[in-house]
């Protein structure tokens, strides 16, 4: 009975989990079990990673949505009381944990960036951004199963251990899902990955259209670092990927240089970049937010101030 | 012709959230406004109604004091408004408002065909009360959606997963979460304020309502996490662009 559970759609979120899984479990002196439709033969990996237990759903067929999964889920928590389900917070996970939440009339902290446990209370502390990111929070469930979305890289996987003994259960086939997948369009690009990049120019409204990106590029190149944006420049105007987009609904960047180009420097941007060692700007409003969050800034116009930047970079 | 319901939240303008001197959140100069990504559900709610009629109605749950989002809510096309009212409607769970919302719709907009919600609200972000309420209601839903379309008594939906794009259909009534890429929402005119205040608005009270659950999270610690640099700045004439470029160098940033 009890038990702390993960969710994840991919094997590399589940590992993940484990670890952070395994930590509360030794202190919570709790099992660890981790569900698994995707990967049927992960389970030796997931064991060696601190599972006791692998629950092995029916993987849904290429039409069925992982809602068909909420049943199975639920219908094991009513059975098993678990303390906790930690769900990595992609798309469809968060969507499944919402349900779920609903379905156990239970809390849920979405996009949970910090877990630890409190002997005293006995209790899992989680750890949240509020207000956009201008806060954080810190909460605790009153019952059980505690249950958060956590985003993928927020914590570290761990060592494998080749000799930890655990079991594999197979769970009932899940009934049809109430949603039918008609396509999946796999993105065929590349995605690139800024997380660790050392220095990023970020793209922000202030540009007026698309092909003027060019100016973001060549300072990149010159400064031998990586494009980011801010969402708007990814969503609205569509003119990057979404994955370059930083902040609260984006990523998280730590770079030696974070330089905004007409960005304005929103709570929900710059809480992306708060791990960034020194954050330049230009920004053509003196009295822009970004300013107070900068080291340095320029207060200028972008397509005066770039050039002559590219310029004296050549020159110096 | 589809009844389409869409929600949104009146939240804290967070860009006027202050640090105070322990780090505490100030609010006392905050205004408060539709939560950003709502408008668009809103938006999306009418560009439905243009192509295929029926009704559109408002929904929310919170504060007296919220009452000035149900007019801005009228003034960007819903026909009509319901509001779940009460003091104690603040500051509430993605769990408390759902359960809320699903008390309103079962008891006075059934049936209907499509509820739309935002992505996510912009104080909490939680993204749960467009599942949590699907939920409550049974009805599939499709959250982080960039296209929409009614055919034939089913929502097709263009869902943005990490793989791609996927694109589901569910059978009406269904539950829609829209990202801010679905469409560009509308500023409504003084006409559009006008009218609005004329649109009927159903307001329920706390009495006239199931209960609902008590929080499920208990707030331990609250504390701004403003990033506060002290910015040097600098002018755009070529003296201080070198200067500029020097002091990124001294940071060894460059
Ligand atoms: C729930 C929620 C989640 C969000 N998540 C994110 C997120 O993850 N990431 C994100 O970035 N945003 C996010 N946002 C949006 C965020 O609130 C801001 O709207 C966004 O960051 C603003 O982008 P921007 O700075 O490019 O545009 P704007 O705010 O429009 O700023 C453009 C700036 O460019 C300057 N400018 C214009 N022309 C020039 C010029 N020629 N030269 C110099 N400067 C110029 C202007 O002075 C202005 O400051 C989120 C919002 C919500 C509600």
């Amino acid at each position: 009975m009890g038990g702390i559970w993960i969710v994840a759609e991919k094997k590399e979120h589940a590992l993940e989990l484990l670890s952070i899984g395994r930590f509360l479990g030794n202190k919570m002196g709790t099992n660890l079990s981790v569900f698994s439709w995707r990967d049927q033969d992960a389970c030796f990996d997931y064991i060696a990673h601190g599972a006791d237990e692998v629950l092995l759903p029916t993987p849904p067929a290429a039409d069925q949505s992982i809602d068909v999964l909420l049943p199975v889920i639920a219908g094991e928590a009513q059975m098993h009381h678990p303390d906790a389900i930690f769900f990595s917070a992609t798309a469809r996970c968060k969507d499944l944990a919402a349900r779920l939440a609903a379905r156990l009339s239970a809390g849920l902290c979405s996009n949970c960036i910090g877990l630890s446990y409190d002997e005293g209370a006995k209790n899992i502390i989680m750890e949240r951004l509020a207000y956009g990111g201008a806060a954080i929070q810190k909460v605790a469930c009153r019952i059980r199963p505690v249950m958060a979305t956590i985003p993928p890289g927020t914590f570290a996987r761990g060592d494998s251990d080749t000799g930890r003994k655990g079991q594999c259960r197979e769970l009932p086939a899940p009934p049809t899902s109430a949603l039918k997948i008609i396509e999946l369009k796999k993105r065929t690009r590349e995605i690139k990955d800024i997380t660790e990049a050392r220095v990023i120019v970020a793209a922000g409204r202030g540009f007026e259209k698309q092909e003027d990106l060019t100016l973001v590029r060549q300072l990149a190149d010159r400064l031998e670092g990586e494009i980011g944006c801010t969402r708007p420049v990814s969503e609205e105007n569509r003119w990057l990927p979404v994955e370059l987009c930083i902040g609260l609904s984006g990523v998280q960047v730590k770079p030696d240089l974070y330089f905004g180009l007409g960005v304005s420097g929103q709570v929900q941007h710059v809480t992306g970049i708060r791990n960034a060692r020194v954050i330049a700007a230009v920004n053509k409003d003196e009295n822009a937010p970004i300013f107070s969050v900068a080291d340095l800034g320029i207060v200028g116009d972008i397509y005066d101030v770039v050039p002559k930047l590219l310029q004296a970079l050549n020159k110096g | 012709m589809p009844t389409i319901i869409t929600c949104f939240k009146w939240v804290v303008d967070e860009s006027y959230i202050r640090q105070g001197t322990a780090g505490e959140l100030d609010f006392s100069v905050v205004d408060y406004r539709i939560s950003d990504y709502d408008r668009n559900a809103i938006e999306e709610a009418m560009r439905l109604k243009a192509i295929y009629g029926g009704e559109v109605l408002a929904l929310t749950a919170g504060v007296p004091e919220a009452t000035k989002s149900i007019k801005d809510a009228l003034s960007r096309g819903p026909d009509r408004a319901f509001f779940a009212v009460d003091p104690s409607f603040g500051g509430l769970e993605p769990a408390q408002t759902a359960a809320l919302l699903a008390a309103v719709v079962k008891a006075h907009i059934t049936p209907y065909d499509l509820i739309l919600c935002g992505e996510g609200s912009g104080d909490l972000y939680a993204q749960q009360v467009g599942p949590r309420l699907a939920e409550h209601l049974g009805i599939p839903s499709i959250s982080f959606v960039q296209k929409v379309d009614i055919q034939e008594g089913k929502v097709i939906a263009e869902r943005r997963v990490e793989e791609g794009i996927e694109v589901v259909a569910a059978t009406l009534p269904a539950l829609v979460t829209v990202l801010p890429d679905i469409n560009v929402p509308r500023i409504p005119g003084v006409k559009d304020t006008l009218m609005a205040s004329k649109k009927p608005v159903l307001s329920l009270k706390k009495e006239d309502l199931p209960p609902i659950p008590e929080p499920y999270l208990q707030t331990l610690e609250m504390k701004t996490a403003k990033l506060s640099r002290a910015c040097e700045k600098f002018g755009s004439d070529d003296a201080e662009i070198n200067r500029f470029l020097n002091a990124l160098r001294k940071k060894a940033a460059i």
